[in-house]
């Protein structure tokens, strides 16, 4: 049996290849995943490595409250005077302080260098004399010595054309300060430690210019002889201050790997849950691959029953073929992960998002996951065809071969169809409006349940659906498009599980397409609500802070053009038990360009002491005017503020303000990261920009934005999500094609006698060709159209259930989602290319005479 | 004289149908080289039922296919009419087919997906036209198919749907056509209807017919039976018997 099965795998080599084909990509893509998450991790493991390499013990401020996501703990600075203290500890060899924050160097072309908001940060340091704490290698120059001298990384020395002995503009806390290169460096062998720019002053110049005079963020450690690391934080924690810290050199190493692991964890997840709809995409190709097969092998399976196989023996032989589509699919997939990650990586790159990565790193974890994954896709999806296939008796040896479905399917199907879209709506709309604490397995098996069911239902409503999309088909095409259009429908189960497959992709493609464009509408509504200014000078420094001079907002409201300036601040902070933003403004000017709506208080009121807080939040704690609340911040530890005033509009200020005055009181590091301009009466909105770009000319990296630029300078974030959501969905739709050019492969091999015929009466190769491309088109508009239908339900309870988060808007994009149907008619021409070709090639007299 | 000659010449032309010259078919080569026709000149007349006969093997099948532009010649040449079936790319012979040849299969020769009437005029829809309505009114009239126009080919029994490919092949009004075993898996019953509408197709519709069939009483139904052996024509009958023919084909055995 096992060798009328191979012998059966080896004579289909083509279709073998094709339905493989299928699991392949999706392998491939979660193996690429693996691979890529593994390579840059591993590229970071190696780099915190070498940074800590002869750091025995780090002192440091006791962390105030973890960060948001991806932000880490959020800690203070040491006392510059610690240094001294810590060096007096016995078994201390050498102590240094450190300093690692914002600046971002300007290239010799005006420039400012990096993109920190998308891409790797840019850093401020000090450049250490001990060669043993310094990670650094000069390979030009030498180490800075003047408070204006700096030694750069050797990648921004390469972008930005400077080299020693020139003199460069860099960003930092405060003015722009003009340096002079003195050096440039090399970390290890890298030109740059992942892709970040360094700026490296002396000690009191990166006191000055990125953290604050007399401080330290750490201090590193080295311990003198044979003093273990354990006992060495043993020694010095006895003469630290309280809310200090020492742990080992060890621990650091640890610590800061741990962190970006978990950052890289997220990224991992989203990248494989594009796997798994790839996967899933997969399964539907290779449940429809089978289920025709064994169809189309009924006469030869009856007969192999007549001869006495067994059931068992029957199923064995359908999966055996299964496992062996699975594992050439899984091995082929896992070892094309390499490329796919070199891909994704460029892809990643193309979009914005540069990752930095060492050599390839392949575990023998990607190559167990890949192919277990693999495998049992193709064998889940090919049990329920095996079964089918073992029911057959062996009088079907002797029956004409009735190749099909008609009609709507079972009542069975209809019920539990039925069954499974009440109970996945009624878990999507749990999990998006219920109040369980963990709600996205919820959602995310409701929305898998959706897809399910309307697969199951798809058949129910294919035949209708075929004849509606096929209906002007015979008038504008004739008789080949007549023909697609029977052939659409004459078999409503095929054209169903070819359509499900496209569904869940054009499903997903839809969903977020209509969740980006609300997303967008939401923000560009509020904002038209609160932003009455006329300019918005943009920082374009990324979430590792940094951003303008506050000077530069007082410098723009001295201007005689401007009738106020208002700079917006950002920092982190705990509220009760959750880290959240603050926005600093300074009520003097900000009110006048921002309106917030506020509700209960006055702008005025935002003091010293005093917390502003959007209604949600007042409404969710309880919170009234003069109520307490206790925040915490990393510079000033736990601070009691008083609720000033309640607002209601949350865009672009977040949902807490606090006024100038507390921002200066309990943030040490003060940028603004944008200054919202009103031009004063009189003043031509182009006299305001002419004035407001002679100020900005001197902070490069500052964009200058009118309102609809600003508008869609907000919807960029979305917008590149969108397209990297995009990329990573096409995959899935890539896959789907596959499987119906897959479909219409094997309906033309069952349909060989009648193509046949139809040329020998006289439909010409074109004609023919034709009559295919339209079945295809039908089935992929099918697909399309009920993954819309998801689509737009997705998207519409994700908005509804949104609505607190600032998403209050429901868009449908429409043109989107014409385009959208636009690309599948034509995905569905391409798909049907090949299948086609072959049909038309088909030797008229070799068809017809084919029993 | 060369006058004379010329006109006779193209009245014997204008009176075959189709026709072939010294047609040859050979399959393989060297050794396993098989002749299915070794110099075949013959010609089916207009308005005449002729049918092909011969034993397994003998290469009446080619002769059919190679005649009406299904399968290509060796050397020599067919033509359907004036056209030199031979010299036409697969877009002029799909053309050709479908304007004026029309074909009867053995069975299972129709679109599933269609109904009868649509099956019927196929070919006129392939070619994107109505047809003439009155002609297919009596084609359908005649093989007696009016009350199950609208059934698809499952829902007829094979002899109904040998009747509906008999209407498919005369709803052009083609040249020629050609039938391949028509009756093949027909009972006698059904398969005399068949014939008996192919012969009045020729007697009442001035209709030309190419029949290949290894059933003497089919052929009886032919005005001319022509015999074909090892890929030759060996002999000929005109307004052919059952029992005539029988004894003909019994000469083969020996």
């Amino acid at each position: 049996m096992i060798r009328t099965t191979i012998k059966g795998l080896l004579a289909r080599k083509r279709r073998l290849f094709t339905t493989a084909l299928a699991v392949t990509l999706g392998v491939a893509f979660m193996s690429g995943t693996l691979v890529l998450t593994d390579t840059i991790g591993k590229t970071f493991d190696d780099l915190f490595g070498d940074v800590y390499k002869n750091t025995d013990a780090v002192v440091r401020a006791e962390t105030a409250f973890e960060g948001p996501r991806s932000t880490g703990a959020q800690r203070g600075r040491v006392d510059a005077s610690l240094v001294g203290t810590v060096r007096g500890v016995t078994g201390v060899a050498a102590a240094e302080g450190q300093i690692l924050g914002y600046a971002r160097l300007v290239g010799k072309d005006g420039k400012a260098i990096g993109n920190p908001q998308m891409g790797a940060p840019t850093y401020g340091a000090n450049w250490s004399d001990n060669p043993e704490l310094n990670p650094w290698t000069l390979a030009a120059g030498q180490a800075p010595r003047a408070d204006n001298e700096v030694v750069i990384d050797k990648k921004s020395a390469d972008d930005g054309g400077l080299a020693v002995g020139d003199t460069a503009t860099v960003l930092v806390q405060g003015p722009p300060q003009q340096v002079r290169i003195t050096g440039i460096a090399t970390f290890g062998a890298a030109d740059s430690p992942g892709g970040a720019s360094f700026v490296m002053f002396n000690s009191p110049a990166a006191q000055r210019l990125v953290a604050e005079p007399g401080k330290f963020d750490s201090i590193a450690v080295v311990a003198a002889g044979d003093v273990g690391q354990a006992n060495l934080v043993a020694r010095i924690a006895q003469v630290l201050p309280p809310r200090t810290e020492a742990i080992t050199g060890e621990a650091i190493t640890k610590e800061v790997q741990s962190e970006t692991k978990q950052g890289l964890s997220f990224f991992n997840t989203f990248m494989l849950i594009f796997a798994v709809v790839a996967l899933l995409v997969g399964g539907f190709m290779i449940f429809n691959t089978f289920s025709i097969t064994v169809a189309q092998r009924t006469r030869e399976n009856g007969l192999m029953r007549a001869l006495g196989a067994s059931r068992r023996q029957i199923l064995a032989s359908v999966l055996i073929e299964a496992v062996a589509v699975g594992v050439m699919a899984s091995v082929l997939g896992m070892a094309s992960g390499v490329v796919v990650a070199g891909g994704l990586k460029a892809m990643l790159a193309g979009l914005g998002f540069d990752i930095p990565a060492g050599g390839v790193v392949f575990t023998v974890r990607t190559v167990i996951v890949s192919v277990l994954v693999g495998l049992a896709v193709t064998l889940v999806a090919a049990v329920v065809p095996a079964r089918k296939a073992a029911r057959i008796p062996p009088i079907a040896a002797m029956r004409a071969q009735v190749a099909g479905s008609a009609g709507y399917g079972s009542r069975l199907r209809i019920v539990v169809g039925g069954v499974l879209l009440a109970s996945g709506v009624g878990a999507l709309l749990l999990g998006l409006f219920g109040d369980s604490g963990n709600a996205v397995p919820v959602v995310g098996l409701g929305a898998l349940l959706v897809f399910f069911a309307v697969s199951v239902l798809a058949r129910t409503v294919s035949l209708p659906l075929s004849r509606l999309l096929g209906a002007p088909l015979p008038r504008i095409r004739g008789a080949a498009g007549g023909l697609a259009r029977e052939n659409a429908m004459r078999n409503p189960k095929r054209t169903a599980a070819s359509a499900s497959a496209l569904m869940i992709g054009v499903g997903l493609v839809g969903f977020i397409t209509i969740l980006a464009s609300s997303t967008k509408a939401s923000i560009d509504a509020s904002l038209d609500r609160s932003f009455t200014g006329d300019l918005v000078v943009d920082s374009g420094a990324g979430m590792a802070g940094g951003g303008l001079d506050p000077g530069m907002a007082a410098q723009l409201n001295g201007l005689p053009e401007v009738a106020s300036a208002a700079g917006l601040s950002r920092g982190l902070a705990q509220v009760g038990d959750s880290p959240v933003q603050l926005v600093g403004l300074d009520p003097a000017t900000a009110f006048g360009v921002l309106d917030v709506k506020p509700l209960q208080g006055a702008p005025g009121a935002l003091g010293r002491d005093v917390i502003a807080v959007h209604e949600d939040v007042a409404a969710e704690k309880g919170l009234k005017l003069d109520d307490p609340v206790p925040v915490r911040f990393k510079d000033t530890g736990d601070q009691t503020l008083r609720v000033g005033m309640i607002y209601g509009e949350d865009q672009p200020v977040g949902r807490y303000i606090l006024g100038v005055a507390a921002f200066d009181a309990n943030f040490a590091d003060r940028y603004d990261e944008k200054v919202f301009v009103k031009k004063a009466d009189g003043v031509t909105t182009a006299a305001l920009r002419s004035a407001v770009d002679r100020v900005a000319q001197s902070y490069p990296g500052a964009d200058v934005f009118d309102q609809d630029q600003f508008k869609a300078d907000q919807g960029r974030a979305v917008d590149q999500l969108l397209a990297l959501v995009y990329a990573l969905l096409a995959l899935a739709i890539v896959i789907a094609l596959l499987g119906i050019g897959n479909t219409l492969a094997l309906s033309i091999f069952e349909r060989t006698r009648e193509l046949g015929l139809l040329r020998a009466v006289g439909m010409t190769r074109a004609q023919l060709r034709s009559t295919i491309r339209w079945e295809s088109v039908i089935i992929a508009l099918q697909g399309t159209f009920l993954g819309l239908l998801i689509g737009v339900f997705f998207g519409w309870a994700l908005v509804q259930a949104l609505a607190d988060e600032g998403i209050d808007t429901f868009r449908l994009p429409v043109s989107s989602l014409a385009v959208v149907v636009v690309l599948a008619a034509i995905a569905g021409v391409l798909a049907a290319i090949a299948p086609s070709r072959r049909a038309a090639k088909l030797n008229v007299l070799a068809a017809i005479s084919s029993t | 004289m060369a006058t004379l000659s010329s006109d006779l010449h193209r009245r014997v032309e204008s009176r075959a149908a189709a026709r072939t010259v010294d047609a040859r078919k050979v399959y393989g080569k060297g050794q396993t080289e098989v002749r299915a026709l070794d110099g075949v000149s013959v010609e089916f007349e207009t308005g005449r039922f002729t049918a092909i006969m011969g034993p397994s093997g003998s290469g009446k099948s080619t002769l059919l296919q190679c005649t009406a532009g299904l399968d290509t010649l060796t050397s020599g040449k067919a033509f359907i009419g004036d056209a030199d079936v031979s010299l036409l790319n697969d877009q002029k012979l799909t053309i050709l087919r479908r304007d004026r040849v029309g074909f009867i299969f053995q069975a299972y020769n129709l679109v599933p997906t269609l109904t009868a009437i649509e099956n019927i005029t196929l070919p006129l829809t392939l070619a994107g036209h109505q047809g003439d309505q009155s002609w297919i009114d009596r084609v359908v009239q005649t093989v007696g198919l009016a009350g199950r126009l609208k059934h698809r080919p499952s829902e007829l029994s094979g002899g109904q749907q040998q009747r509906v490919a008999v209407a498919r092949a005369l709803a052009t009004r083609p040249d020629i056509i050609f039938a391949d075993e028509p009756t093949g898996n027909l009972d006698s019953h059904a398969g005399a209807e068949i014939l008996q509408f192919m012969r009045q197709a020729v007697d009442s519709m001035n209709q030309t017919i190419v029949m290949v069939t290894h059933d003497p009483v089919a052929a009886s139904y032919a005005d001319r039976i022509v015999f074909l052996a090892d890929g030759r024509i060996v002999d000929e009958m005109h307004t052919p018997t059952a029992e005539r023919v029988l004894e003909r084909m019994k000469r083969f055995g020996e």
